[in-house]
């Protein structure tokens, strides 16, 4: 008898939901978001090193950027990638997901938010994919990945002569100017530090409250339903 | 008027330059703007054909820095533009005349040279409350720009004024300071930012209008690119310190003595452009950062209100004084970190009182 | 019946300037001077970063460049009690006297010396007694025949090409002007001269400041440090180059500068009993060789001289809300205390109002409010300000030095004292403080040369740079002598910002329209008297109101 088999007899039921490119991409995501947050808030915010060292002999600060570039080439790719996937993968991928066109999405984000902020007890079933309020909240990261998409290639588009960042050098006089640009890519990445703190904390609270195996599926893909709860929701 | 008016190469000639003297000229203006020297016959053809072109520079929210900067011009010197290059016929600053014959002069020179005069403008145009906030001979400013424009063959903003608005159109804008372009439509304009725009830059983009009888190429700002392509920090003798992450701390400290990056002070080079790091001022004697002082970003729109200028970031409305982006984020970062804390702790009571009250069973899931 | 005449724009001055005056009998009875353009600056101000504030005042002026500067990071050292290392002391006094003597020379040649000097007649000089007349009264190099040939030269192909370009319309011909042609000519050629000189001097800024115009000023000191050992700073080669361009100013000033002044100021001297007006003097003073707060240290010293009486002079302090006042009873703005009050620049309101006639207008209704400058009075007086005040002030005070040059002028000239109240005194003090200043220059180097040698090479002071160290609350007022005359910022700073932030211009008190009381200021007052030949051509009034070197943009910002 297999693992899942396995799970199969027991109370919960497993569904496979992330597949592995969803799944690769939230993991290469997770990786360069972190270091772009690292070495973006260093760029911002530089040590003093006072050393005696000559300028010639050093370039740490040059290297910083360096990998925020590369980070961000990766960054960029990958969220591409994962737009292209919300036309072909499954249902839960699906960018249906995230847009709250829908009355009951709406409805659904009440729900949780009375579950998970407010700490009513829930009786519904939990959704499978990404609960309402989560996949709202991925909506708007959506829109903050390609805010600071642009202005981050926006101001690279003055350091970098190749094609890619020329594509966006119309942006900073979007914004009013690449100081202002600048200072809008920096505010962001607080966005980030914090999207981070509660997306992995409310990541582990649901599977303590829910039971569902969300921390791991996004590593295996698989997630559980309550049996009870899918037999009542039958009824 | 009927009578022809001098080309360059008549009026060099008158001024005691010989043919050879001129073609000299020529090679410097063309080394200047950086062309090759295949270009030398083609340059000073174009100036022996030109006439002395009129200008009329007018005055309107401005601090006369622009016309102060313009005088300082070492290439071409100022006083050659003056008496061989253009007819400089109507500045406030400089004309011998006052009040109707001021007037005069700017009248004659619309209608006898219709067309094909330049207008060049120094400073802002307030359009609130109609107007009112800057007239000359009783007319507001808005109006005669609009009427010396619609002659005009090129319009030429000088200085963060003309081109953003500049220190008048800072928060909260009192009077409404706009820039030309958006006032004046349907003629070339080129923008020239800067508080004030370099010597030799202005006189650059004189002279390239007077030798190659078009407009240089632009930037989507309508900056010239050839001054306003570079940011500073690309251009700045400081940089190799900024990529050695070597910074100077606090004014005049022993960093600031060994002429370290700026950066920390709140230098705007990354994000300014501008021509000073390789042109510099005063016919290259310096420039901001080489004297000490992080740039400021002059020749950036709307410099005047992002942030200080000894800071990196914006003060964040709202949340008190001194707190910037950082500090914002750092604090509800560990507000954050204190509710999820919370937050957990009232989740394990809840969930420890579902376990008593028997509705949440430890179920066996092997 | 008198004649309304107006002249706007009135040209060769920074801004925008209008006059109407009323002429009966070949003489202006009545005047009234207008600032037609307004920013809103002070407005502009509030809520900024006091260490900011210096950047967008010193933008009030391009003309004068720096001195609002210098003016408000004074003003904010004041309020947070920052005293700066006497070397950043003397590079805001090198920085001063550059600033002086580069305004000052651009002043007499290129915006006031065209009402004395006849452009167009200089074609009928003779280069040989041009060159005999230069040198005769200087030894500058310049002055051989064949240059002045060459010069004349320049100016008749100019004049041929029918292109006159600033000297379009100008009043050529005009029967006030007294120059001999050869005189004339030696004139152009220095104005042309100037031109490329005045360009050489404000490099003292762009080592010290990084640019000119608008060089670069910090609060608690200076930005450019001292390290001898390192091509990043004020090194040798730095020092020299400073020291070189000081020289060359000096000369100039002492060769040409000086010479063509007392040459053309002889053949004026009518003009030494035209053009008084007020008989009040004020001068803050300033230059100081012991720190700004030591104000007996200043070169320029302060006080105020009342009704012309040189035997006495009076104090004037910044700090006390009954000296200082600014009234609004004809300027374009509201008080909420109502038109008739006056407020101390600590307390100072600026709220826009128009209400002049609707534009395009023909006469401004003076009865009513006429300007965009306010009017300050001290103690409800009204006072001129500017280089004639300053010379005032220290000849009063009985300074060697100022003795010295006032007395060989006036022996030079041939005239009493009382001339120098007058159109062509303010002209000349001009003239005469820039070469004290060019003296000082030379002391000033030298001190910030022993004190590095000493081994101090402090530039900065961080105390109180951090604005977490500030108190909630603090006041300041920060004085200088700017080239047209005293200027001062009022700062108030609360909970870290500004929250209340005046300035008080020398072209605000000299231009400003009448008080309350119909007093009329300095421009008003000296225009009262005034021959006027042609009332159509107004050159001479274009000479009493040049004498003052307006600066309207400064004025009312
Ligand atoms: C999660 C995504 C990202 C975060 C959190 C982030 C964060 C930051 C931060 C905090 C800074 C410092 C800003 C300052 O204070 O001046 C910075 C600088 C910068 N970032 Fe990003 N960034 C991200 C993505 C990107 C992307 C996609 C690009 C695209 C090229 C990019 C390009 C840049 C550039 C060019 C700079 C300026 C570097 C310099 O001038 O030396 N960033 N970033
Ligand atoms: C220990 C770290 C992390 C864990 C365990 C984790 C886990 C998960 C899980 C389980 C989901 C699916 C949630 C759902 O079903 O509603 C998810 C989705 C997501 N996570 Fe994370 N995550 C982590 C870190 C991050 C980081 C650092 C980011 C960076 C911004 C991130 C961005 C996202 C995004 C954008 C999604 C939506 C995925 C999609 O549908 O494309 N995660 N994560
Ligand atoms: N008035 C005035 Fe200024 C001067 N000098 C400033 O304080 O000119 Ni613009
Ligand atoms: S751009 Fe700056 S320098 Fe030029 S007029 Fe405006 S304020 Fe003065
Ligand atoms: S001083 Fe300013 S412009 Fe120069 S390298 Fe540093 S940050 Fe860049
Ligand atoms: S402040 Fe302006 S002068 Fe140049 S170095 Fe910066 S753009
Ligand atoms: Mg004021």
């Amino acid at each position: 008898m297999n693992r899942y088999a396995r799970i199969e007899k027991s109370l919960m039921h497993p569904k496979y939901v992330w597949e592995l490119p969803v799944r690769f991409y939230h993991w290469i995501n997770a990786l360069v978001v972190v270091i772009l947050g690292v070495t973006g808030y260093i760029i911002g915010n530089p040590p003093g090193i006072t050393t005696a060292t000559e300028a010639s002999f050093g370039y740490w600060f040059g290297t910083v950027r360096f990998i925020h570039f590369v980070a961000a080439y990766v960054f960029f790719f990958n969220f591409v990638f994962r737009l292209y996937w919300g036309f072909v993968g499954n249902k839960f991928a699906k960018w249906k997901n995230f847009i709250p066109y829908t009355k009951a999405h709406w409805v659904d984000m009440w729900e949780v938010i009375k579950v998970d902020i407010f700490q009513v007890k829930c009786d519904k079933n939990p959704n499978l994919g990404h609960n309402a309020l989560a996949s709202f909240t991925y909506f708007l990261t959506f829109i903050v990945f390609i805010l600071q998409t642009v202005t981050g290639f926006g101001i690279y588009a003055a350091m970098s002569p190749s094609w890619f960042p020329q594509l966006f050098a119309w942006i900073p006089s979007v914004f009013g100017g690449d100081i202002a640009t600048r200072q809008l890519h920096h505010i962001l990445m607080w966005f980030f530090a914090l999207f981070a703190i509660v997306h992995v904390y409310l990541v582990f609270y649901h599977d303590y409250i829910e039971k569902n195996g969300v921390t791991s599926s996004m590593i295996g893909g698989w997630k559980f339903q309550d049996k009870d709860k899918v037999e009542r929701e039958k009824d | 008027m009927g009578k022809r008016r001098k080309t360059y190469l008549e009026a060099a000639m008158d001024k005691g330059y010989s043919r050879r003297d001129f073609m000299k000229l020529g090679a410097m203006m063309t080394a200047f703007m950086g062309l090759e020297s295949s270009m030398v016959a083609k340059v000073t053809k174009a100036m022996e054909k030109a006439p002395r072109i009129p200008i009329i520079w007018l005055h309107g929210q401005e601090c006369t820095c622009c016309s102060e900067s313009f005088i300082r011009s070492s290439h071409p010197l100022v006083a050659d533009i003056l008496l061989d290059l253009v007819s400089l016929d109507y500045t406030e600053t400089l004309m011998a005349p006052s009040g109707y014959q001021a007037e005069k002069s700017l009248h004659d020179t619309m209608k006898n040279y219709h067309g094909n005069y330049l207008l060049t403008v120094e400073g802002s145009i307030p359009t609130k409350e109609q107007g009112v906030y800057c007239c000359i001979g009783g007319k507001t400013f808005e109006n005669i720009v609009q009427e010396a424009a619609d002659g005009a063959k090129a319009v030429i903003a000088w200085g963060s004024c003309a081109s953003n608005g500049c220190v008048q159109s800072a928060n909260p804008n009192p009077t409404g300071a706009t820039p030309i372009h958006e006032i004046i439509k349907g003629k070339p304009i080129i923008n020239v930012p800067g508080c004030p725009p370099i010597a030799e830059v202005m006189a650059g983009v004189v002279v390239h209008l007077l030798t190659f009888d078009r407009i240089p190429e632009l930037d989507r700002l309508r900056r010239p690119k050839a001054f306003y392509s570079r940011r500073v920090h690309d251009t700045c003798y400081r940089r190799p310190n900024f990529d050695a992450g070597l910074f100077v701390e606090s004014f005049d400290d022993e960093n600031a003595k060994k002429g370290y990056c700026l950066y920390k002070m709140g230098c705007k080079g990354p994000v300014t452009y501008n021509a000073c790091g390789v042109i510099k001022w005063n016919n290259g004697v310096s420039f901001p950062i080489q004297s000490g002082h992080p740039c400021i970003g002059c020749s950036e729109e709307n410099f005047w209100d992002n942030g200080g200028f000894y800071k990196r970031l914006p003060n964040f409305p709202g949340f008190g004084i001194e707190s910037n982006a950082d500090k914002v984020g750092l604090g509800l970062g560990i507000a954050t970190g204190v509710g999820v804390a919370a937050h957990a702790v009232v989740t394990n009571i809840r969930k420890r009182k579902l376990i008593a009250d028997g509705e949440c069973e430890q179920k066996d899931v092997e | 019946m008198s004649q309304r005449i107006v002249v706007d724009p009135i040209t060769r001055i920074e801004g925008h300037l209008r006059v109407e005056i009323e002429v009966k009998d070949g003489k202006i009875v009545d005047a009234y001077s207008s600032g037609t353009m307004v920013r809103g600056m002070e407005l502009i101000l509030k809520g900024r970063d006091p260490r900011d504030a210096w950047a967008f005042t010193e933008r009030v002026c391009g003309v004068c460049t720096t001195v609002h500067a210098l003016a408000s990071v004074r003003s904010v050292e004041n309020a947070l009690g920052i005293v700066v290392p006497p070397n950043a002391d003397l590079v805001r006094n090198l920085m001063f006297c550059s600033q002086m003597m580069q305004d000052h020379v651009v002043h007499f040649y290129h915006l006031h010396a065209l009402d004395w000097v006849d452009v167009v007649s200089c074609l009928s000089a003779d280069p040989a007694q041009t060159s005999a007349l230069a040198q005769s009264i200087s030894n500058w190099p310049k002055s051989s025949v064949g240059y002045f040939k060459d010069v004349q030269k320049r100016i008749k192909k100019f004049v041929d090409s029918g292109q006159l370009g600033i000297f379009a319309n100008g009043y050529w011909g005009h029967k006030a002007y007294k120059l001999p042609a050869e005189a004339n000519l030696m004139a152009v050629a220095h104005y042309l001269e100037a031109l490329e000189w005045q360009k050489e001097i404000v490099k003292v800024h762009t080592i010290f400041g990084g640019k000119n115009p608008h060089p670069n000023y910090l609060v608690g000191g200076v930005p450019l440090s001292v390290n001898l050992n390192e091509s990043n700073a004020l090194n040798a080669e730095r020092l020299a180059y400073v020291k070189q361009l000081l020289d060359d100013a000096k000369t100039f000033i002492d060769q040409v500068y000086i010479p063509d002044l007392m040459a053309i100021a002889s053949f004026y001297k009518d003009w030494g009993a035209i053009g008084g007006g007020l008989e009040n003097y004020l001068s803050y003073g300033d230059l100081p060789t012991n720190g700004y707060n030591d104000v007996s240290s200043f070169k320029f010293p302060r006080g105020i001289i009342m009704g012309r009486d040189i035997s006495k002079i009076h104090e004037v302090d910044g700090t006390d809300p009954d000296q200082i006042k600014e009234f609004i009873a004809h300027s374009y703005y509201d008080y909420d205390s109502g038109d008739k009050s006056g407020k101390h620049p600590w307390d100072g309101q600026t709220k826009l109002n128009y209400s002049g006639p609707k534009p395009p207008y023909d006469q401004l209704n003076v009865d009513g409010k006429y300007s965009w400058l306010k009017t300050p009075r001290w103690k409800g007086h009204a006072m001129e300000v500017g280089p004639l005040s300053r010379m005032l002030v220290g000849y009063a005070s009985g300074r060697e030095d100022y003795k010295e040059v006032v007395e060989s002028a006036l022996s030079q000239l041939n005239v009493p004292v009382g001339a120098l109240f007058s159109t062509l005194g303010r002209t000349a003090a001009r003239g005469l403080e820039t070469k004290l200043v060019a003296n000082w220059a030379q002391e000033f180097f030298d001190s910030l040369i022993s004190n590095i040698k000493n081994g101090d090479s402090r530039m900065h002071s961080e105390y109180m740079w951090d604005p977490k160290d500030w108190p909630a609350e603090a006041k300041g007022v920060g004085m200088t002598e700017a080239p047209r005359g005293a200027l001062a910022h009022w700062s108030v700073i609360k909970d870290k910002k500004l929250d209340n932030y005046q300035l008080v211009v020398p072209s605000t008190w000299n231009a400003s329209p009448r008080d309350e009381r119909g007093q009329r200021s300095a421009y008003e007052a000296s225009l009262i008297g005034t021959p006027v030949a042609d009332p159509e051509s107004p050159l001479e009034l274009l000479r009493t109101i040049h004498s003052f070197d307006p600066c309207i943009a400064c004025a009312v910002h």
